[in-house]
C-alpha cells in the first residue's frame, strides 16, 4: 500500500439502527452457508459505510432510504416480518422476490446494494485467490520482453 | 512551431517515459489543507482538471499567460492511485463513489454513470481507448449544423497533436486478453471483423484494470501529460476547490469565486477568490450546465441535450479458463454496426466489479463468482439522440434524467442479442444477459426475445451505464440553438468560455476522451491566437 499524501475526509453515514439491516443483507448474499464468520460480517458493515460515506448527501440518503424501505418489504409479501428478522434462508428467498418485482422500484434496491456490496466482499485478498485471482501477476506481457 | 519548440516536446516525450516510475510529484496547492482565505490575479482560470481543461492549461500556459487550475476533486499520483483496490479508487476518484445515475423517464433503464473526481478528471478512470470523432460525425456538423471548421481536414493536426502528447498507440495482438480473443473468434462467427484499438498507453502490461488508475504508470492520462507539462510552463493547479460561481459583471467575466473543501467532513469550507481574464469551464457534461446556471446564465439549452452512449455488457462462460484479467482491458473493436448506431467494444474490469453485474443471488450469484476464471466479457454501445437534461437540486451534485427514445431502446436490445450471438458463437456453454432478475441462458434461440418487434421487456429492466456524458452546453452557429459560439465562448457572457465534453453538438458514437482533448485543443489554440483581444475586452 502506497501512503497517500492526500487525506481523507472523515465521514459516516449508517447509524447503529441502520448496521443490523445491512449484516443481515450481506449474510443472505453472500453467507447463505456460514461460509463469513460473524467477525467477518460485522467489518463488512464498516466497509460499506466507508465506501458510500464520499458520495452526496442526496444520495447518502436515499441508500438509507433503501434501507428502511428493504427493512420492511416482508409486509408487501404479506408476511409479519422484519428483513433483519428473518431466517437466512427465507431472506434470500425474499430478495429474489424483490429482485424479480414488477414494481419498478423495488430491484433497484436490490441492485444498488447487491452491486457494492458484492464490489466489496469480493475484494478481499483471500476471497480473490480462492477464485482463482493472481493479483498484480500478469503473463501476456512477457511474450514480447522475454 | 519553432524548432526550440520541437525539440523541447522531444525533451517533454522522454520525461513521460518515465514519469510513472521516476517523476517528482507534480506540485499541486492542496485545498483541504488550506487554512486562511486565497486570492489570485491570473490571465486564465481554468475551472476542472480533465480532458478539456488539462490541455487548455497546457496551451495557454505554453503561450506564456499565467493559468491557475482549479479542481474539485483530490489528488493523487499514479504511484498513489496505481496501488488502490477498486472500490478505493471509485470512492476517492469518482463522482459519488461510482454510484452516480441518470434516472430513467418513460420505458428507459437506470443508467449507472461513470465520471471523475480528481485531478485529471475521468482521464484517469477510462479504459485509454482513444477514436477521433468519426468523419460521418464531423460532416455532419460541419454540413448540416454550419460549423464550418468541424471538418476532417481542419480537425486532423489538433487530433494528431493530441496524440502525440498522450502516445496513442495500437495495442499490439499479444497483449490482447483470451477474453478479447474469444470475442474475436465469436464475431467472426457472424462474420464480423474485429479491429485493434488505440489506446493512449505507454508500456501496458496488461493489468486489465485501467478503470481504476494503472498500476504500472502505463496510461497516459492528463495527470500524466498535459498536466505536468502545463505545470512545467507555469501553470498552477489546486485540488479540492469547488468554484461556487462566476463573477460577471458588465456582461463580461472578471473571475470566479468558491471554498476549498474542508478536510475533514469535505464540505466546503475556507473561501477562495480568483480575478482572470479569461474565465474557462470544463467541468464536464454533468457539472458545467450547474455552475453555468448557479452563474445566472439562463440559455434554454444549459442542460439539455445530453447524450451518453447508452451502453451493456455480456457474460460468457467458458469450459476453458480465460483469465480474462491477463491483457490490456480493452484491444478490439468493431465498427460492423455503426449504421445500425451500434459499437462494439472489447471490454473487461476488476473481478470483484465484474462480479458485482452477475445475475442470481446466495448460492447461484456464488456458483457463477466462483467460475469467473471461466468468463469473459463482450460489450457494446449506442449512437444515441440527446434525450438527457442535468438539472440542479438538492446537492452539490445534480440531478441527471434520460429519456430514451424507442429507436435507441431497439438498438440497446440488439446490440444485447448481437453480443449474445458472438458469445455462442465463440463456444461459451452459459451466456449472462444484462437483463435484471433472468438468470443464465443456454441456447441462443433464447436470445429471440430480444429481435425487433418482438419484445416486451421493460427498459427499467435493461442493466445499462454509460461513460461518455456529453453535449448538455451544445456548440452552435446561432445564439438560440446552442450555448457556446464556434470559438467556445458563450453567447451570453464575453471572456467566459466552456471547454469540455458539453459542448459537442451531438452524440459521437465513440469513446469520447480523444474527441474532448482534440476539440479543446483546437479551441485552446483560437484562445490562444484572439488572447491580446479578450484581455482588451477584461480591461474595459
Amino acid at each position: 500500500m502506497v501512503p497517500l499524501v492526500t487525506k481523507d475526509f472523515r465521514r459516516s453515514t449508517l447509524r447503529p439502527r441502520h448496521r443490523p439491516i445491512v449484516r443481515a443483507l450481506a449474510e443472505a448474499l453472500f453467507s447463505p452457508d456460514g461460509e463469513a464468520t460473524p467477525e467477518r460480517l460485522d467489518a463488512f458493515v464498516d466497509e460499506v459505510d466507508n465506501f458510500i460515506s464520499p458520495a452526496s448527501k442526496t444520495l447518502r440518503f436515499g441508500l438509507v432510504m433503501m434501507l428502511y424501505v428493504l427493512r420492511i418489504s416482508p409486509l408487501f409479501f404479506g408476511k409479519l416480518r422484519l428483513f433483519d428478522d428473518m431466517s437466512v434462508e427465507d431472506r434470500v428467498h425474499h430478495l429474489e422476490r424483490l429482485d424479480k418485482s414488477k414494481v419498478k422500484q423495488l430491484p433497484l434496491i436490490v441492485v444498488a446494494y447487491k452491486t457494492v456490496m458484492t464490489m466489496l466482499f469480493y475484494e478481499d485478498e483471500q476471497e480473490l485467490r480462492g477464485l482463482g485471482y493472481p493479483g498484480f501477476e500478469r503473463k501476456r506481457h512477457l511474450k514480447v520482453t522475454s | 512551431m519553432t524548432a526550440h519548440d520541437h525539440a523541447h516536446d522531444h525533451a517533454f516525450d522522454h520525461e513521460l517515459h518515465h514519469v510513472a516510475s521516476t517523476a517528482p510529484r507534480m506540485p499541486v496547492l492542496r485545498g483541504r489543507e488550506q487554512t486562511t482565505p486565497f486570492s489570485a490575479s491570473v490571465d486564465v482560470v481554468v475551472i476542472g482538471s480533465g480532458a478539456g481543461g488539462a490541455v487548455v492549461a497546457r496551451e495557454l500556459a505554453r503561450d506564456g499567460r499565467s493559468v491557475l487550475v482549479l479542481e474539485e476533486g483530490g489528488h493523487y499520483t499514479p504511484q498513489e492511485y496505481g496501488a488502490l483496490a477498486p472500490s478505493q479508487s471509485f470512492r476517492r476518484l469518482a463522482r459519488e463513489a461510482g454510484m452516480s445515475v441518470a434516472l430513467g423517464v418513460g420505458d428507459t433503464p437506470l443508467i449507472s454513470l461513470l465520471a471523475g473526481k480528481c485531478v485529471g478528471g475521468s482521464s484517469v478512470l477510462t479504459g485509454a481507448v482513444c477514436f477521433r470523432i468519426p468523419d460521418e460525425v464531423l460532416h455532419t456538423w460541419s454540413d448540416d449544423l454550419g460549423l464550418a471548421r468541424m471538418t476532417p481536414e481542419s480537425v486532423d493536426p489538433y487530433f494528431s497533436e493530441v496524440e502525440r502528447i498522450c502516445h496513442v498507440e495500437e495495442v499490439p495482438h499479444h497483449m490482447r486478453s483470451r477474453a478479447s480473443e474469444l470475442f474475436v473468434e465469436g464475431a467472426a462467427s457472424l462474420g464480423v471483423e474485429m479491429k485493434s484499438m488505440r489506446r493512449n498507453t505507454k508500456g501496458c502490461r496488461g493489468a486489465a484494470r485501467c478503470n481504476f488508475g494503472c498500476p504500472n504508470g502505463a496510461k497516459m492520462s492528463v495527470d500524466q501529460s498535459f498536466l505536468p507539462d502545463a505545470v512545467g510552463h507555469g501553470a498552477t493547479v489546486v485540488s479540492d476547490a469547488l468554484v461556487q460561481k462566476i463573477d460577471i459583471t458588465g456582461g463580461k467575466a472578471r473571475g470566479v469565486r468558491g471554498r476549498f473543501l474542508d478536510g475533514v467532513t469535505g464540505e466546503p469550507g475556507i473561501p477562495f477568490e480568483v480575478r482572470a481574464k479569461v474565465v474557462v469551464v470544463a467541468c464536464g457534461s454533468m457539472h458545467t450546465p450547474i455552475l453555468l446556471r448557479k452563474s445566472g446564465l439562463d440559455s434554454v439549452h444549459i442542460g439539455r441535450h445530453l447524450t451518453l452512449h447508452p451502453a451493456v455488457r455480456i457474460g460468457a462462460l467458458f469450459d476453458e479458463a480465460v483469465d480474462g484479467w491477463d491483457g490490456a482491458l480493452q484491444s478490439v473493436y468493431s465498427d460492423h454496426y455503426w449504421n445500425e448506431g451500434i459499437w462494439l467494444n472489447g471490454v473487461y474490469s476488476a473481478v470483484n466489479v465484474l462480479a458485482a453485474a452477475f445475475p442470481g443471488l446466495g448460492r447461484e450469484h456464488r456458483r457463477l463468482v466462483k467460475n469467473i476464471p471461466n468468463l469473459a466479457f463482450f460489450g457494446g454501445m449506442v449512437h444515441d439522440d440527446g434525450g438527457g437534461q442535468v438539472r440542479r437540486w438538492l446537492s452539490r451534485e445534480p440531478l441527471v434524467t434520460y429519456k430514451m427514445i424507442p429507436r435507441d431502446k431497439e438498438r440497446l436490445l440488439k446490440t444485447i442479442q448481437i453480443l449474445g450471438k458472438m458469445a455462442f458463437g465463440a463456444g461459451a456453454r452459459e451466456v449472462l444477459l444484462p437483463i435484471f432478475g433472468m438468470g443464465t441462458i443456454k441456447k441462443p434461440k433464447e436470445l429471440d426475445f430480444l429481435s425487433p418487434g418482438q419484445n416486451s421487456l421493460a427498459a427499467s429492466r435493461i442493466e445499462c451505464m454509460a461513460f461518455h456524458p456529453l453535449g448538455s452546453a451544445k456548440m452552435s452557429t446561432a445564439r438560440e440553438t446552442g450555448v457556446v459560439k464556434p470559438t467556445g465562448e458563450t453567447w451570453d457572457v464575453e471572456n467566459l468560455f466552456v471547454i469540455d465534453g458539453s459542448i459537442l453538438p451531438t452524440s459521437i458514437g465513440v469513446n469520447s476522451q480523444l474527441p474532448i482533448m482534440g476539440v479543446s485543443m483546437m479551441l485552446a489554440r483560437g484562445l490562444v491566437d484572439d488572447f491580446g483581444a479578450h484581455a482588451r475586452k477584461a480591461l474595459g
